[in-house]
């Protein structure tokens, strides 16, 4: 219960934000529908946001990088919708073409 | 002692830590694409419950907007536009889980070590029990610093230093313009096909 | 009318069947019939410039009627006078009208030094002693210094006070090619009586012939079926017509023929001379379908080969000796004066106000080089010791001195001048081309075979161009010919025109017997020039040219007709064509040189009588063999002419016809070909008439003209050094005080054996007193031999063409048996070679290597492709284990490299 007593610290931060990265990796990793993989990079991308925010928070490090930190998190959220638009129109595309939303069916350009 | 100790901050960090951290699992371990979209719903949310406890209300909030409210939602749409049965629930095999389970989890221990490993990271900041609940309201500053101007730098001394800090407006427009392209060519993307494949066919 | 246009009209009349023949080369297969058009225009306008040129001539020289008895006024006659005209002139008339006749030979060897100036030659020699040696034949040497003294002044004055007896030659060039050293190679001309005369008759015949030809060669306008020649497939061979290449050919012919008349140096005779010989190629090979056409084209080009090998020799020798190839003298720099004056050959070997043949000093000098070359050497360290420096002049000067001194180009008597010799290699050279092109013995075997050619070729051959190119050479070139060449150009002369007549006699086809006739008529005009008879072989050569290619445009006729060239196949066909047959029987009557004895007669009269008397002066000047032989067999020569070529007559147009079929399908000629044959027949017939002496103007005649041409120093006997006999003067024979002696024997003669061989001719063909069989019997080897052509064409065969054979047959075995084996094994080895090296280096090293990097590459390409499976999940765990192993690494160096630094 030491944990729930400690003060929170940037590494906290800093580690929520690694588990989202890798489960967001782990997604791409292993789903086998394209929207599954959409939804790992958004996770990714949700685990980068949050380390901007841990390092740009005056309470958790008196040297912050202030408001930099929060903009960066704003440009990466609107990066992170425009990436969800074009991918999800790439995924129909996909769907389309080949009638299906698995992703290990497209591998027609391997060497 | 108990309660005297209570840090109601580290409370709620952990309680939308943990449940941010079970639905990300629960993304990655689901195997229903709905269910997959619904945790993961709920694991950003619980990551903006972070923000907001890091000070960042405006970011928190756009979070919600956008990333709970827009970005999801057509993600949904997506789901359903793609949900014919046999794509609800696409199974990986066991020996690419354990693979990619190996590999995730040395990325994991890596990162962790990083995160803890640097000591100003660790430690606590003792001031900010000084620091004033309106001084970190962020709106205002950060609309100023998309316009252009960074009112948060205006106590910077060194004008040298200070001129560099001009605002955002420069990316902002470029970011606007992006998105606009972007959604002009998803449309473009996502468009029906109406060419005719085979002429001989007819149509 | 000035006669600095001459050159530019002849010029123009030579360049215009040029661009004729360019023209119809570049459109004739649009032209068709129009090609005849052009040609005929560039003919017809190359002889109205010529004839323009002529009347020229006639305004400023008009021929006087001076020929007989006082020759001496001709006697004199200065090679570079065409440059001389104000200074050389009037100084001249200056010594001359103060000088007694006894020193004006002084007054001109003078002037004459002054215009040669190079100072090459000795010039100093004393002149009398020439004229005393030359004069023979007991002419006086004030009678010769006379005439030298009228020429000075008439023909300086001439051009400006109107008609004088003679003209200078024109010498000068259009443009200089190029200049090496010494040695000039131009564009020249030189222009003479000689030259305009050529440039008319060759221009009239051809003209005629052209016109002709348009008739004769009609068939050539569509598509030919040529019976002569059968194909594999045993149908007759079919082409298309080459009317256009015909007339082109004939274009191309008449230029080279003109070119070649008015050439002024050796270098452009010798191109013309060539182009003449090849177009004559492409014209008797004009059937080249034909074996016996092709045949008979490489034989006539060949054989010319043979002469025109001799040629160059006789050219090199001419140029090694004299240094020119200039005939006239050359104004160097245009200033109108004589100093710098290059002098021409003529000049050059006959110097001197006599014109006498002389040695020059460079032929003596390069004759005795190393003689010379240690004089000088001499000379020059004796210079040296004195201090000074010898100039090239200098030089020059004593070596003049010197050679005179030492007898080399006068010699004292039994020796000859140093380098005489190579004069006579000089000009037997150049006659052994003219021996090739005229059809001289031996080389006179091309032109029978000749024949193959249309007719129209075979008329303008015979007549106006190639055989009549050799003959004016020998003309042309006269005065570089020493005595000891004339007499070998009368000895062949006289071989060719015995051996030809009677061959002519048997000969059965009709274009053989005029193509035998001809090479007699050839003859002689060769042994005409050969015993000094220099118009009257060069007259001989215009009037036989005018009844000649009338005889041969006849025969054409006939063929036409009759389609055949067997004159046992025809008879009786003056009915039937009675302008062919009355046309040919003029043209019979001038080549035998019919007459009423000193009233008139057919052109060949003229000619051949004084050729005869030219004989008979030789004959009656030396006592010797040679002069008998010459004589007797012209005269013989003269009546088998009249005999062959009324025999012609008589079994084609006379008596009854021997082939039915052939008669009853001839016909008289088309209007464009007897027309001609009427223009030709009146030119036959009165070319040489002249006037009765009283009669104003009464030197215009083919004689009078020709005389004008007289080549310097032709007045004169000359004799040789390596031979006794002399050579009398042409005028010899025409003097008054020698008519009774001399010209009434010989035309009585010469009419007499005329008449004898046509009267003959009758009794055997028209009468049929005497058959031809009987006689052919009577003499079976004789006859065989004739009818052999006395086995020329055998002994040929025996001596060149069989042994050329065999040996040739002998390279080839060697070249296939060792050469071969040679060639082949060192190609099998460098086979065998490339093939092991191929092996080992090629696919065993170089290949081995180059496929075992291959092979490396591709299998780790393979093996790398494994990784590239397409699928996308399994890049990114390649992306993440990267990042690990990045990450392993930087941490492995980072304690090591990075944190030591601070």
């Amino acid at each position: 219960m030491t944990g729930l007593l400690a003060v929170i610290t940037v590494s906290h931060y800093l580690a929520v934000g690694a588990f989202f990265f890798v489960t967001g990796v782990l997604c791409m990793a292993t789903k086998r529908n394209a929207l599954g993989v959409l939804m790992g990079i958004e996770l990714v991308l949700n685990g980068a946001n949050l380390n901007f925010i841990a390092f740009g928070s005056k309470y958790l490090r008196s040297e912050s990088l202030g408001l930099d930190g929060q903009l960066m998190a704003l440009f990466v959220i609107i990066l992170a919708a425009a990436e969800a638009a074009v991918a999800l129109a790439i995924a129909l595309s996909f769907y389309n073409a080949h009638s299906t939303i698995d992703v290990d069916q497209g591998d027609e350009l391997k060497g | 002692m108990l309660l005297g100790t209570f840090d109601l901050h580290t409370f709620l960090f952990v309680l939308f830590a943990l449940t941010a951290c079970l639905f990300a699992a629960g993304v990655l371990f689901s195997s229903n694409i709905v269910r997959m979209a619904f945790h993961l719903v709920l694991s950003l949310g619980s990551s903006a419950g972070l923000f907001f406890l890091a000070g960042a209300e405006f970011v928190g909030a756009m979070q919600l907007m956008i990333y709970v409210g827009g970005t999801l939602v057509l993600l949904v749409f997506g789901v359903m536009l793609t949900a014919q049965h046999r794509f609800l629930e696409m199974r990986t095999n066991a020996g690419e889980w354990v693979l990619s389970l190996v590999v995730g989890g040395a990325l994991l221990m890596v990162l962790l070590q990083a995160a803890f490993s640097v000591s100003q990271w660790n430690t606590p900041n003792t001031e900010r029990s000084q620091l004033a609940v309106d001084e970190s309201k962020a709106a205002t500053p950060i609309g100023a610093a998309l316009a252009g101007v960074r009112v948060d730098k205006l106590q910077q001394k060194d004008a040298h230093l200070r001129a560099g800090m001009s605002g955002y407006l420069m990316p902002f427009v470029i970011v606007s313009m992006h998105l606009l392209v972007v959604l002009v060519g998803a449309a473009y993307l996502a468009r029906p096909r109406m060419a005719v494949r085979n002429p001989k066919g007819g149509g | 009318m000035d006669t600095s246009l001459l050159p530019v009209l002849l010029g123009l009349a030579v360049l215009l069947p040029l661009g004729s023949f360019w023209v119809i080369l570049i459109a004739g297969n649009r032209l068709g019939k129009q090609a005849a058009t052009v040609a005929v225009g560039a003919i017809v306008g190359a002889g109205v410039l010529s004839f323009w040129s002529l009347a020229i001539w006639l305004v400023h020289y008009f021929p006087t009627e001076a020929a007989h008895g006082h020759g001496g006024g001709h006697g004199s006659e200065h090679e570079a006078g065409e440059v001389e005209q104000p200074a050389h002139g009037k100084a001249s008339e200056g010594h001359a009208a103060h000088a007694s006749p006894s020193h004006s030979g002084h007054a001109e060897t003078l002037a004459s030094d002054k215009a040669s100036g190079t100072g090459r030659l000795d010039r100093s020699v004393d002149s009398q002693t020439m004229l005393v040696s030359a004069h023979l034949l007991g002419r006086s040497v004030e009678e010769s210094h006379a005439g030298v003294e009228e020429h000075a002044g008439g023909a300086a004055e001439g051009a400006k006070e109107g008609p004088s007896a003679r003209g200078p030659p024109f010498a000068g060039d259009y443009y200089t090619l190029g200049v090496f050293g010494n040695l000039r190679l131009t564009i020249g001309y030189y222009i003479d009586t000689l030259t305009v005369l050529m440039f008319c008759m060759v221009t009239l015949i051809a003209s005629c012939i052209h016109f002709y030809a348009i008739g004769y060669m009609h068939e050539e306008l569509h598509d030919v079926t040529d019976h002569e020649v059968t194909l594999e497939s045993g149908r007759h061979l079919t082409r298309p017509g080459r009317f256009h290449r015909f007339f082109q050919y004939l274009s191309l012919f008449c230029f080279s023929m003109l070119g070649l008349v008015l050439a002024g140096n050796i270098a452009m005779v010798f191109v013309f001379w060539e182009l003449v010989g090849i177009c004559s190629y492409f014209l008797i090979g004009f059937y080249i379908e034909r074996k016996s056409a092709t045949n008979a084209a490489n034989k006539a080009f060949i054989t010319n080969r043979v002469g025109d090998f001799g040629m160059i020799i006789g050219l090199m020798a001419l140029w090694t000796g004299l240094g020119t190839f200039q005939f006239g003298a050359y104004d160097a720099n245009g200033d109108g004066k004589v100093e710098g004056t290059e002098q021409g050959l003529f000049e050059l070997v006959r110097p001197g106000p006599d014109h006498h043949f002389r040695v020059p000093l460079s032929i003596a000098l390069a004759e005795s080089r190393e003689e010379v070359a240690s004089l000088v050497k001499g000379w020059r360290s004796q210079a040296a010791a004195e201090g000074k420096q010898l100039n090239e002049a200098e030089l020059q000067k004593r070596l003049a001195a010197y050679a005179k001194e030492a007898g080399w180009l006068e010699p004292s008597s039994g020796k000859t001048p140093r380098g005489y010799w190579w004069l006579i290699i000089g000009g037997i050279g150049i006659f052994c081309g003219c021996v090739g092109k005229s059809a001289q013995f031996p080389l006179h075997v091309w032109l029978p075979d000749a024949m193959e050619g249309p007719t129209p070729v075979s008329a303008l051959v015979h007549s106006a161009t190639m055989v009549a190119a050799g003959v004016y050479l020998v003309g042309r070139f006269y005065p570089v010919f020493t005595p000891e060449v004339l007499w070998v150009i009368a000895l062949i002369g006289c071989i060719t025109l015995f051996m030809a007549a009677t061959i002519a006699i048997t000969a059965t086809d009709i274009k053989r017997v005029l193509a035998y006739s001809t090479i007699s008529q050839l003859g002689y005009m060769m042994l005409s020039l050969g015993v000094g008879g220099w118009v009257a072989g060069l007259m001989h050569l215009v009037t036989h040219a005018f009844f000649k290619s009338l005889l041969f445009l006849c025969s054409g006729s006939v063929i036409h007709a009759v389609h055949t060239n067997d004159m046992m196949e025809m008879g009786g066909l003056r009915k039937k064509m009675p302008y062919t047959a009355y046309t040919m029987l003029i043209g019979c009557l001038a080549i035998a040189g019919v007459s009423i004895p000193f009233l008139i007669g057919f052109s060949g009269y003229y000619s051949k009588d004084r050729i005869l008397e030219q004989a008979f002066v030789f004959m009656q000047q030396n006592h010797s063999i040679w002069g008998a032989v010459f004589f007797y067999a012209a005269l013989g020569g003269a009546a088998i002419t009249a005999f062959y070529m009324f025999r012609l007559w008589f079994l084609t147009f006379a008596g009854k016809p021997r082939n039915e079929h052939r008669y009853e399908h001839a016909h008289e000629s088309p209007k464009v070909m007897y027309v001609p044959l009427i223009i030709l027949a009146v030119f036959a017939t009165g070319v040489a008439w002249k006037l009765p002496d009283w009669v104003p103007g009464s030197g215009l005649h083919l004689a009078g003209l020709l005389e004008q041409a007289r080549p310097a120093g032709l007045h004169g006997t000359m004799t040789g050094y390596w031979t006794e006999l002399v050579w009398p003067d042409e005028h010899f024979a025409h003097a008054p005080e020698q008519h009774y002696s001399v010209v009434v024997p010989v035309t009585l003669l010469a009419t007499g054996t005329a008449l004898a061989g046509i009267s003959l001719a009758a009794v055997m063909y028209l009468w049929g007193w005497l058959s031809p069989g009987d006689v052919r019997r009577r003499f079976p080897r004789l006859y065989a031999f004739l009818w052999n052509k006395w086995y020329f064409d055998e002994l040929y065969a025996f001596l060149l063409i069989q042994p050329t054979h065999g040996i040739a047959r002998l390279i080839a075995m060697f070249d296939r048996r060792w050469i071969d084996w040679v060639i082949d094994g060192s190609a099998n080895l460098t086979r065998a070679f490339a093939n092991a090296w191929e092996k080992i280096v090629d696919r065993g090293i170089v290949d081995g290597l180059a496929n075992l990097f291959a092979g490396w590459v591709w299998s780790i390409g393979v093996w790398f492709h494994r990784l590239e499976t397409g699928r996308l999940r399994q890049y990114v765990l390649y992306l993440i284990v990267g990042f690990l192993a990045l990450f392993v690494l930087v941490s492995l160096f980072w304690s090591s490299a990075m944190a030591a630094s601070p």
